[in-house]
């Protein structure tokens, strides 16, 4: 197979011929080699999903009711939030179980991007360590497995919701375009808190801390517009606030928070933004933090 | 045609409070490969010194040192999972490396899972794996223990497997570390026998090892690491030999 004469006795394939790849500093630095990076994850979709799907098996393998659980307990904490704050809405009660659901499923998705991608190099490190493979297969792998709770939490919902006697309006098509901007900012997300946890491992219990606090400070159980003051103000500055509602407003058929989109775009740019200047700087650094 | 460059590479090590330094777990390292910053604190540690290696087809080279010279640094360079300082690798031709035992694994995953896994990860589509995985499960001797999680493995079963699927695909370079020696006499024969008609092929082999007898029946030249500079290069008896008087 060594073919170091051609047809015309000159070199074929010889000194000038193009590597297949080139390892070096100057390649793997800066935002080239970060979208380059992007991009060649995302044409190895049969890695990402593979992986994605091996670690939902293993994660409910063992159990009886296996995906089920994540139905149940969905189902478990809808009611008793329902239940118990229920009575300090002004919504009537079945239409607040309806709101309570939808924004419990959009956060938990949106909260799951930011916990998992704290640790999404890290639990990945085995492969990290053996594999030239571009990063953002673990980044893909740790966004797809997120989506299938998700999914499963919103058909809980709706099956609940239509049974109750809700009807979707045509407003309901716009959590497509809402869900479009989570996975995108699902992927930024991950890259930023993947790089910066991987660095620094403080981040990841200091993310914990503030997520579960972030839980209450947006309205998911109680309702924007009917507070004022401190709460309102909090719920202002948390961008959760605005995330949450262009999906559940649509489903809900009610009118967005004043700019609620325009908010939105502006993290997620934000976001996207800060994640490439992340990446292309601390990349290439990232098997040594394993 | 496969061929490695390998151009001037130069590595160091940053040094983390809480992190360690990946190939340096059981090492005594040499003062002057420190690295300093302005304070005093040690920086970092020079892995690899201006490293300059051209292999070709055929070329099946031995790569020898004390723990911690750099060895295992050097293969995770060539492999693309560590990006040098300093200096380019270029590859030309589809290369696969097995660096460690147990990297690269899902190990709650069965051994039919693992080969499907790492042979998408080879860049590997489901149909060409589906068509060597009866080769691999043979090759590997792992029988009924193929449908078992790997956690249920010994090393040398998990040797075998790793070493049958990246094996199987045909690669073009092959850069292996120091763990082919947990296999029996038997299956380190059988080894030895794929990597020669691997090679044959026209292919690019580098096995790092301390062991002399599986460096002389695999490779056809050796380099002699030393605080991560090639210190010597040469016949792979000669060299070893000439190392051998240090230890």
């Amino acid at each position: 197979m060594s073919n170091s004469t051609g047809k015309f006795g000159g070199k074929l394939q010889s000194d000038d011929a193009v590597p297949t790849i080139v390892y070096s500093a100057s390649a793997s630095n800066g935002i080239g080699a970060v979208i380059k990076d992007i991009v060649d994850g995302w044409r190895m979709g049969p890695v990402w999903r593979a992986f994605a799907w091996d670690e939902i098996q293993n994660r409910y393998r063992r159990s009886v009711l296996g995906l089920a659980w994540i139905a149940i307990s969905f189902a478990f904490f809808v009611a008793a939030i329902s239940i118990f704050f229920g009575g300090f809405a002004n919504l009537e009660q079945t239409r607040f179980t309806f709101y309570v659901a939808t924004g419990i499923a959009a956060f938990q998705f949106l909260i799951g991007a930011v916990s998992d991608g704290c640790v999404v190099f890290r639990t990945s490190a085995q492969w990290i360590k053996s594999a030239p493979m571009p990063y953002s297969i673990y980044v893909y792998k740790s966004v797809a497995r997120g989506i299938l709770p998700f999914l499963i939490q919103m058909s809980v919902a709706l099956v609940y919701m239509l049974v109750m006697g809700w009807r979707p309006t045509i407003s309901v098509f716009l959590v497509f375009p809402a869900f479009a901007i989570f996975l995108v900012n699902a992927v930024a997300i991950h890259w930023l808190f993947g790089l910066v946890a991987a660095r620094w491992r403080d981040i990841e219990h200091l993310v914990g801390s503030i997520t579960r606090v972030l839980f209450f400070l947006t309205p998911i159980m109680w309702v924007y517009g009917e507070r004022a003051g401190l709460v309102r103000v909090i719920s202002n500055v948390n961008p959760f606030t605005y995330y949450v509602d262009i999906f559940r407003a649509p489903i809900l058929g009610d009118s967005f928070i004043p700019n609620a989109w325009w908010f939105v775009i502006a993290w997620t740019l934000v976001g996207v933004i800060m994640a490439l200047l992340a990446a292309s700087q601390m990349r290439r650094r990232l098997p040594f933090w394993m | 045609m496969a061929r490695i460059n390998a151009q001037n590479v130069s590595l160091a090590f940053p040094m983390y409070a809480s992190a360690h330094a990946p190939g340096f777990t059981d090492t005594v390292v040499e003062e002057d490969r420190l690295i300093f910053a302005a304070d005093g604190n040690v920086k970092g540690i020079k892995a690899l010194d201006n490293i300059s290696l051209d292999l070709r087809d055929g070329d099946r080279l031995a790569v020898i040192g004390a723990n911690g010279s750099g060895k295992t640094t050097l293969l995770q360079v060539l492999s693309g999972i560590i990006t040098p300082d300093a200096g380019e690798v270029a590859i030309y031709g589809r290369a696969t490396n097995l660096i460690n035992i147990n990297l690269g694994m899902q190990s709650q995953a069965t051994g039919h899972r693992n080969i499907t896994l790492r042979g998408l990860s080879f860049g590997q589509s489901h149909k060409a794996i589906e068509a060597k995985r009866n080769e691999i499960i043979e090759f590997s001797e792992l029988g009924r223990f193929i449908e078992m999680p790997i956690e249920t493995y010994s090393a040398g079963m998990r040797m075998r497997l790793s070493f049958a699927i990246a094996t199987a695909f045909e690669p073009e370079i092959l850069i292996l570390d120091e763990w082919l020696s947990t296999g029996d006499a038997s299956f380190r024969q059988k080894a030895t026998d794929r990597m020669q008609s691997f090679v044959n092929i026209a292919g690019v082999l580098v096995l790092a090892s301390h062991s002399q007898r599986l460096l002389e029946e695999n490779c056809n030249k050796a380099i002699w690491l030393s605080d991560g500079k090639i210190r010597a290069e040469g016949p792979v008896t000669e060299i070893f030999n000439e190392y051998k008087k240090t230890k």
